[in-house]
């Protein structure tokens, strides 16, 4: 039934370092690109900024093939999947004007047209794979800047609606698991250490969202006066020093507590297998300690491909995709609940 | 190892001082450190930074004003965003400390983008040329601009 969602793509292995693919959930690159031609979002008329969109198809579609989605003729619960899904942004909701979105044929680059910018092409894969993902993505950008000139600046490199892109247009994030540094209470520190050196520390769900199920997003604040592959190997190794501190807080956890965590562990997994009523942050926490037991090898008959899949099923327009129903808020925790049952082989008796 | 001054908490901050002749160390916790006043305060991020400085203001403001898409400063200041790509060009006098001080750089040294054919896009222009000369019924015009297109290997005949 997954194809109900049609634009949801399993997280693949690989990468930069595929051992760590436990604690670095998802790495994303994404590029904020304007047409020379086009005023900018605040200046574009609804009749340019169709141009625009119908200028960018066809481009596109012969230099990146895929699949187009206009955004118009989408459902809000769509629309809501496509934001849980991490392939646009919340902003894109909100533009009063004709918006488009691209996907390519793997599912992990897209296109939003009409966004802040006229282009956001953004790169999404499991595990620290910023490298290989980054590639890809400036691959596409290439390929289209053939066809359409962007709006460059000797000084301020790519021009962009917003100051704070100018440059690079580069944003480049990874979504971190951090289990033992928040219970070990270090997370803070780590963060904050993070921060000083210019990075942005956020939740699952972007700026402003919520600290939940132990994930953290962190990305590069500034994208001037830096290359873009400097850029990416400055997260890379923060990644990896984080990854090694979150590794000390485990051992120094299970040194202390083996059992008490692997009871935690174990019952998580237990109430995922049986439970008949479960809600969306209840999911993420669960799954959070089961991401850990797994990481930590104290549980070995679940894959992280699966708990990635739950992860993103999971959520409220999801849920209600796969099943397709229309689902109020206690129906979906029962169905939530069916779901994650049937995904972990759990209890159905 | 505990902090230097109050003896009771870890110390977590290092502080070294080197003068000419004299080091000193000291080792910290967070809230002495904060009392010597050696804690730096928090960062703002460049978008918290942009909305500070876009505050400030100036009556002259309203007369600065891009010749391309008419965007003024006074509403650049009030939006935070450029109208057009050539919005730089007008405003750069009046910005270039803002994007210094937002970015801590004042030079992309980034990607430059790739200088290519630009077929499709110089096609797409002139079949906008067309459609606004037939528009105009100035048919000589449009004869003119088909020929063009034909060197790019489109007959366009609509």
């Amino acid at each position: 039934m997954l194809n109900n969602i049609r634009w949801l793509v399993p997280a693949k292995q690989g990468g930069d370092s595929s051992e760590d693919r436990e604690i670095v959930v998802s790495s994303r690159v994404r590029l904020a690109r304007n047409l020379s031609d086009f005023p900018f979002e605040i200046k574009l008329k609804v009749k340019d900024s169709e141009r625009l969109l119908q200028l960018s198809r066809s481009v596109i579609e012969r230099d990146c093939p895929g699949q187009y989605i206009d955004m118009k003729e989408l459902t809000s619960l769509e629309r809501e999947s496509l934001l849980e899904c991490h392939l646009i942004s919340p902003a894109f909701l909100k533009m009063n004007k004709p918006t488009g979105l691209y996907l390519n044929e793997h599912g992990n680059i897209s296109i939003m047209i009409n966004e802040e910018d006229h282009l956001r092409i953004q790169g999404l894969t499991g595990g620290l794979n910023l490298t290989d993902i980054s590639a890809q993505v400036f691959e596409c950008e290439e390929e289209i800047g053939r066809d359409l000139e962007y709006a460059f600046d000797e000084a301020y490199g790519f021009l962009t609606s917003c100051p704070t892109n100018l440059g690079t247009g580069l944003r480049a994030s990874v979504l971190l698991h951090l289990p033992g540094l928040v219970f070990t209470n270090e997370v803070e520190k780590v963060l904050r250490g993070a921060l000083q050196i210019g990075m942005a520390v956020r939740g699952l769900y972007g700026e402003g969202s919520e600290i939940k199920g132990s994930l953290f997003q962190i990305s590069n604040q500034h994208t001037l006066g830096l290359k873009e592959e400097e850029l990416i190997q400055t997260i890379i190794k923060l990644t990896h020093m984080i990854v090694d501190v979150e590794m000390k807080a485990r051992d120094a956890i299970f040194t202390k507590a083996k059992h008490e965590f692997e009871d935690k562990i174990f019952r998580s997994l237990a109430v995922l297998r049986s439970a008949r009523v479960m809600s969306t942050d209840e999911t993420l926490n669960l799954l959070s300690a089961l991401r850990f037991g797994i990481g930590t090898g104290t549980i070995k008959d679940v894959s992280l491909d699966v708990v990635n899949e739950i992860m993103l099923v999971a959520r409220p327009a999801n849920i209600q995709l796969y099943f397709s129903q229309i689902l109020e808020e206690h129906e979906r925790d029962i169905r939530r609940a069916e779901y994650i049952r049937k995904k972990l082989g759990g209890n159905e008796k | 190892m505990l902090c230097d001054d109050c003896k009771k908490k870890p110390a977590t901050i290092f502080f070294k001082e080197v003068l000419p002749g004299k080091v000193t160390e000291l080792h910290l916790c967070e809230a002495c450190a904060q009392k010597r006043g050696l804690m730096m305060d928090k960062k703002l991020s460049p978008f918290e930074l942009l909305q500070k400085l876009l505050q400030k203001r100036s009556a002259k403001d309203e007369q600065v004003i891009c010749q391309v898409c008419y965007l003024s400063l006074a509403e650049f200041k009030r939006q935070g965003r450029f109208g057009c790509s050539h919005c730089i060009e007008h405003f750069r006098p009046y910005i270039e400390n803002l994007i210094k001080q937002i970015h801590q750089s004042s030079k992309h040294v980034g990607r430059r983008p790739k200088q290519g054919a630009r077929k499709s896009f110089k096609v797409f222009k002139l079949r906008e040329e067309l459609r606004r000369a037939l528009e105009k019924e100035a048919y000589e015009d449009a004869a003119q601009i088909r020929d063009r297109l034909k060197d790019f290997g489109v007959d366009d005949a609509e």
